[in-house]
């Protein structure tokens, strides 16, 4: 403060001299004026051109919340139509009549018990099995494929 | 202002017949099952039983079906022997139907001879009529998997 001090004096008058500030005007005021007529005239034809506009933007505001209401309206009677608090039946895994057929492991034209068991054996005795029983497709020949071969073969609705 | 007011009343007059619609379905249930709880509804299990005579029984598959009075099948659950204590394979569609298939297998030593419990239904019945089914062997195996002649029977529990 004290350096301040030094190099300003707090005396001194920032005002602008009233003659400069004259000079000033008169230097930069533009040099024609709009007449208030002309002022007028703009303004009542952008006013003009404004309006339709505006009164058209209300509208399809309002058609568009009408949209809204419509559309709220018909995913309502699409959920009550479809009774979605209905619940579905249970699933049931899908296994294909090729399948069906594949899993017969003794071929003797039935899928039952026995072929599952039959596997079930040969995982257990034999290290080698056949790639063609792999039913799920792991890569591996296992439980599993035994559980898959016995559900076919329980099945309502089997083919074989 | 007409126009959203047109849109409401029109919403307004399509979804309240859509709700007395379910409002009616809902009660036609309650009614249904109010009348099916007035008309009796038990619950009952079935036991299965597998006479193998001296032969070790490894394997074996029924089919069970109602063939007079109402029933659905509301559970699986094993037989008495080590061996087929575990719940036996079943298609689970079977459930809350009249029809089903069951089997099992074991691949240990000790399997049961003679007559034994392999497995238990349970049964939710409807009606005062008494039901009465129809139980086929499909097969049944020993431990080599060779058929082996088997005489399978139930008996109603309480």
């Amino acid at each position: 403060m004290t350096e301040r001090k030094e190099h300003f004096d707090e005396d001194l008058d920032l005002r602008v001299p009233t003659k400069l500030s004259a000079d000033l005007n008169a230097l930069f005021e533009p040099q024609t004026g709009v007449p208030p007529e002309v002022d007028h005239a703009v303004m009542d034809r952008a006013h003009k051109h404004l309006a339709p506009l505006q009164s058209g933007r209300g509208k399809r505001l309002r058609i568009h919340w009408g949209w809204r209401i419509a559309a709220a309206a018909a995913v309502i009677i699409l959920a009550f139509s479809l009774d979605l608090t209905k619940q579905t039946g249970p699933k049931t895994d899908s296994f294909s009549l090729s399948k069906t057929q594949a899993v017969d492991i003794d071929r003797n034209g039935r899928v039952d018990i026995l072929d599952a068991f039959k596997l079930a054996r040969h995982i257990e005795t034999a290290g080698h099995t056949e790639t063609e029983w792999d039913f799920n497709g792991d890569g591996l020949i296992d439980h599993s494929d035994v559980d898959m071969v016995a559900f076919a073969a329980v099945r309502l609705d089997k083919g074989v | 202002m007409n126009k959203i007011t047109s849109i409401i009343l029109t919403s307004v007059f399509v979804i309240v017949p859509v709700l007395a619609q379910q409002s009616e379905q809902s009660q036609e249930l309650l009614t249904e099952e109010y009348s099916t709880a007035q008309a009796g509804v038990r619950f009952a299990p079935l036991h299965i039983y597998l006479d193998s005579g001296n032969s070790s029984l490894a394997a074996y598959q029924f089919e069970l079906k109602a063939t007079t009075g109402q029933i659905k099948i509301v559970g699986v659950e094993g037989g008495r022997h080590e061996a087929f204590k575990e719940a036996p394979y079943y298609d689970k569609a079977a459930l809350a139907k009249d029809r089903i298939i069951i089997a099992a297998f074991s691949t240990g030593s000790n399997l049961p001879k003679d007559r034994t419990r392999i497995a238990t239904i349970h049964l939710q019945i409807i009606g005062d009529a008494e039901p009465q089914y129809e139980l086929k062997l499909i097969v049944a195996a020993d431990a080599d998997g060779k058929e082996i002649p088997a005489e399978i029977s139930f008996e109603k529990g309480e």
